[in-house]
């Protein structure tokens, strides 16, 4: 709480949050169960050492890898790099380039890998069945460079899609070939403007 | 990139976020001066690269976020947040779903997670069986050490690592030699 306080405090006085949002924010915080009770703070308190910086990747099982690997190259203008005869990765930029607002060397482009496998057999490195998930990703949603939502309409119409679902006005919904729900987003899209 | 930073609008928001950071001292004339550079050159690159593009769909340039559904968002958000320091955004929890963010600043390439009450039925022929995050810095003992404080046994290699969260979802998490779409 400490911690946070001080984050919060120094973006107060650097004008970044107004007094009734550090207030806000703050009491929020203070009555919040993880911050309010003191051992409960230790146990939820993260290690910098798993702090995560970015998404790798995302691994996409599919029936087909190659038929969904091309569509999300077509939608994406991706490039296609590493195939195996059961997957394929497909980075957000070209070899050498950095993710965008990263300056550490140490964190890769994200890259899909679209496959096709049996997620019933145990995962690599393990002799145990993988997991029947009761949590489920139903849909990615993808920031694209100059996003303008009648644009995308457009270009999605011209692809196709007749009737792409309209989401914020930064953002549109499809859905890929699989009927697995693509979001796509401006970079005007994000946790603090929903 | 071009697309990125059209001229007069996206470049000049972008340049002034980088103005405020550094007059607040948010960050210093190091950083900014690296950013503005590194800045210049993914657009240079971008203009080529926009020039030689295919001239249908979109441009990707990152993941703006995921959207994880269970049975308890609460538990998801405590995990996420608890373990792989993923922060709550203000406001964001509306008692069914909240936004984690990570990496980036929002809006200048970071991604959020959100965390929802919901089911996974789903009429996708796909899934989504797992999402890797990368960890910087990373240092296998302290890594190591960290999961294990957390009561978490993971399985995978050094450098690149499964735990199950809350609802048996499988997280990865790897450093950048271990999983990079470059070095498969």
């Amino acid at each position: 709480m400490e911690t946070f306080a001080a984050a919060k405090v120094a973006e107060y006085f650097s004008g970044k949050i107004s007094r009734r949002q550090l207030i806000e924010t703050l009491a929020l915080a203070a009555t919040t169960a993880g911050f309010a009770e003191p051992h409960a703070a230790a146990a939820a308190t993260p290690d910098p050492a798993l702090k995560v910086a970015l998404v790798n990747h995302v691994s996409y099982t599919c029936g087909d890898f190659r038929k969904a690997a091309d569509w999300y190259s077509k939608m994406f203008n991706l490039d296609q790099v590493g195939a195996t005869q059961r997957d394929i990765a497909l980075p957000f930029g070209k070899r050498g380039e950095q993710p965008l607002g990263v300056t550490a060397k140490d964190v890769p482009l994200t890259h899909l890998i679209i496959r096709s496998r049996d997620l019933n057999a145990p995962a690599e490195n393990s002799s145990e069945p993988r997991r029947k998930s009761k949590a489920l990703v139903n849909h990615i949603a993808y920031t694209v460079a100059d996003f303008n939502k009648a644009r995308a309409i457009a270009e999605l119409k011209r692809m196709g899609y007749a009737n792409p679902r309209e989401d914020t006005d930064y953002s549109v919904h499809i859905v890929d070939p699989n009927g697995f729900d693509v979001q796509i987003s401006g970079i005007e899209m994000n946790a603090l403007s929903t | 990139m071009a697309y990125l930073f059209k001229r007069g609008s996206s470049m000049e928001r972008f340049v002034a976020g980088l103005v405020d950071d550094l007059e607040s001292g948010k960050m210093d004339r190091r950083q900014f001066c690296q950013t503005m550079a590194l800045a210049a050159t993914v657009y240079a690159a971008g203009e080529t690269a926009a020039n030689a593009a295919a001239s249908q769909g979109f441009k990707a340039i990152a993941i703006n976020h995921i959207s994880y559904a269970c049975p308890d968002y609460r538990k998801a958000r405590d995990f996420y947040a608890s373990v792989f320091g993923m922060e709550m955004a203000p406001k964001s929890d509306n008692g069914k779903q909240a936004f984690l963010t990570f990496g980036p600043e929002q809006g200048k390439g970071g991604s959020f997670l959100i965390t929802r009450n919901g089911t996974t039925a789903t009429r996708s022929t796909a899934v989504i069986d797992h999402v890797c995050y990368t960890i910087p810095n990373w240092d296998e003992a302290k890594v190591r050490a960290a999961l294990s404080a957390k009561g978490l046994n993971p399985t995978g290699r050094d450098g690149s690592l499964h735990v199950y969260d809350p609802f048996d979802y499988d997280v990865q998490f790897a450093n950048a030699v271990q999983e990079t779409a470059f070095r498969r």
